[in-house]
């Protein structure tokens, strides 16, 4: 909102100094032109301040007639004659009095009127460019910087969130651990220090390390293991060339976390995490196999997640990425997330995103 | 107290145990692993108290008391669900949020065993097999839930597969029959009014006259019943005494 006012205020000022400025270098240039072919006598000096004066104020009357009319939200084809017929009636009037004006000063026309009014046309549609290719301009930049900002702000919303429910209960079997084994308590300090630390970190990027990323998975899964023990299996498998690759952060945490929410920690026996990642055609692809059943979008918040997921990575990669999720057979759950490489320059797009925050 | 311990993770299930052996009147009698393991332990313990975790493999810790007939008393136990426990605003629920803080496990142990012990002197003696007006059911209602104390309830009415329960402002349905529930109840309390209806006679207002020898039954919740010919005897007999 203060912006707002500020910018306002900035645009006012801004209106001034040019409409100040503007008309009184006109006249300047006005006097300069004459000077070569006459002397400057005083009449012809009064004249021209009141040819300035009256253009000015007949300027700002017009464009107090645009804004009350909001001649801006009109089509061109709409916008056009309105224009001429308002420039026509100013250079009009302006014309017929400066001719009277002058004629009763120097009781003799020096041009004649429609030369006068022709000029003074011409001017009047100069301010009318400009005026206009200002504000067209400004809009279009506050749209660019709305949907910017809007991007931003989506992005944002949709960035994934460690459950508080994990944290606790990860908590809560951490206090049990302590007296039965102590070091692997401590262990568990640790790796919940550093999911902790990620999920903080990710509010200030974009993408992350692969590395990074899997890092928590394993931290993660680490925790759960003492809490579902040997309900819970894990099996990761990385591809050498994944280090090369960055990827949303939290965005594989969040999705392998859905998978024993709604897959592993529903089954009275448990079941399996399995993590895959694999190169195809420079595409990144990872997946995730959860013992468990996927119910299309029938039930429950999942379906938010995993909209999540797939909105967050469309307004990354546009439609470079792919997410899918469905029963891979009766008791396993497939996720599949395939992921464009960024080569330097492509990177530079991505950087685009975080650069926006700062206009 | 005998109480059990309900809990998927063996480790959430240690750790309580552990904080309630500093707790004279708690006497673990054992633990279980998921509802269905928690129903049969119900059933054939019958204990005081229940620590129940909401989120377990299965039946969720609601679904477990929604299959009990006669609820015991309960102390959720939860990591963090504030949706599932919002479901209760309306009555006084124990719960603790994990990791349990001995002193909050303190203050929900005691505020239970007062409420037993008072509970207990209201009540002499019983026949322990009957639903009494002390016992408490749980009733889920769309995603509203409460433990009401069947002294509440005015009213049970049948609707297809389904009883109505009539208790405050509330009339919440349960999946269960009639004909079962009123085989649980302790006569001396309620009374088959009709094939559709078993009222708690300690609610009844109005006693009137009707047709073909029945009488129609005002209750304080202003509900009127219709008893019938048949049970009309036997309910003028109860009420004199």
């Amino acid at each position: 909102m203060y912006s707002v006012i500020l910018s306002r205020l900035n645009k006012q000022r801004l209106y001034w100094i040019c409409q100040i400025g503007g008309w009184s270098l006109y006249g300047i240039a006005n006097l300069i032109g004459f000077s070569y072919t006459r002397a400057i006598t005083q009449n012809l000096l009064i004249g021209e301040i009141f040819q300035v004066g009256f253009y000015f104020f007949s300027t700002h009357l017009l464009r107090l007639h645009i804004k009350r009319r909001d001649w801006f939200s009109l089509a061109w084809n709409r916008l056009l004659p309105r224009l001429v017929v308002a420039t026509f009636i100013l250079s009009f009037t302006n014309s017929t009095i400066n001719y009277i004006l002058v004629t009763g000063i120097s009781s003799r026309p020096t041009t004649d009127l429609v030369a006068l009014i022709i000029v003074s046309m011409i001017v009047y549609f100069l301010w009318v460019l400009i005026y206009f290719m200002f504000h067209y301009f400004e809009s279009y930049r506050k749209s660019l910087q709305f949907e910017a900002a809007m991007h931003e702000i989506e992005l944002n919303n949709l960035k994934s969130q460690l459950n508080p429910h994990f944290i606790f209960n990860a908590l809560n079997s951490i206090r049990a651990l302590v007296d039965e084994n102590p070091s692997k308590s401590k262990d568990a300090i640790t790796q919940l220090s550093n999911i902790l630390r990620n999920s903080l970190a990710i509010d200030k990027k974009q993408l992350v390390d692969f590395t990074d990323e899997i890092r928590t998975v394993r931290d993660y899964l680490a925790l759960e293991s003492i809490r579902f023990e040997e309900r819970l299996k894990t099996d990761i498998r990385i591809h050498p060339d994944s280090e090369m690759y960055k990827v949303p952060p939290m965005m594989i945490q969040t999705l392998v976390e859905n998978g024993i929410k709604h897959g592993v920690s529903n089954l009275k026996k448990g079941g399996k995490i399995e993590i895959t990642t694999d190169v195809v055609d420079s595409m990144f692809v990872i997946r995730i196999r959860n013992s468990g059943k996927y119910l299309n979008g029938s039930t429950d918040t999942s379906g938010y997640g995993l909209d999540n997921t797939r909105k967050r990575l469309k307004l990354i990669y546009g439609d470079a990425a792919s997410f899918n999720i469905d029963n891979e057979d009766k008791n396993t759950v497939l996720t599949e997330i395939k992921i464009p490489q960024h080569s330097p320059d492509t990177d530079g797009n991505v950087d685009g995103l975080i650069q926006n925050e700062t206009i | 107290m005998r109480t059990l311990i309900i809990d998927d993770e063996r480790l959430a299930r240690k750790e309580l145990t552990n904080l309630l052996n500093s707790f004279d009147e708690i006497e673990i009698i054992g633990e279980a692993v998921d509802a269905d393991d928690a129903f049969e332990k119900i059933n054939s313990f019958t204990p005081d108290l229940i620590f129940l975790d909401i989120q377990m493999p299965g039946k969720t810790g609601f679904e477990l008391l929604e299959s009990l007939e006669k609820v015991p008393r309960v102390i959720f136990t939860t990591a963090y669900d504030e949706f599932a426990l919002k479901a209760f605003d309306f009555n006084a629920l124990d719960y603790l949020l994990k990791p349990i803080q001995p002193e909050r496990l303190a203050e929900s142990i005691n505020k239970i065993v007062t409420a037993a012990e008072e509970a207990d002197e209201s009540a002499g003696a019983s026949d322990e097999s009957k639903l009494t007006g002390n016992d408490q059911v749980f009733v889920k209602d769309g995603d509203k839930c409460w433990f009401v104390r069947l002294s509440n309830i005015r009213l049970f009415e049948s609707d297809g597969n389904y009883i109505k329960v009539y208790f405050d402002n509330f009339k919440p349905m349960i999946h269960k029959s009639l004909n079962a529930l009123d085989g649980r109840l302790d006569d001396r309390s309620f009374f088959r009014a009709s094939r559709k209806h078993i009222i708690n006679l300690s609610w009844v207002e109005i006693i009137e006259p009707w047709f073909n020898g029945g009488l129609m039954v005002q209750l304080k919740g202003g509900e009127k019943v219709e008893v019938s010919r048949r049970q009309a005897a036997r309910f003028k007999d109860m009420m004199s005494l």
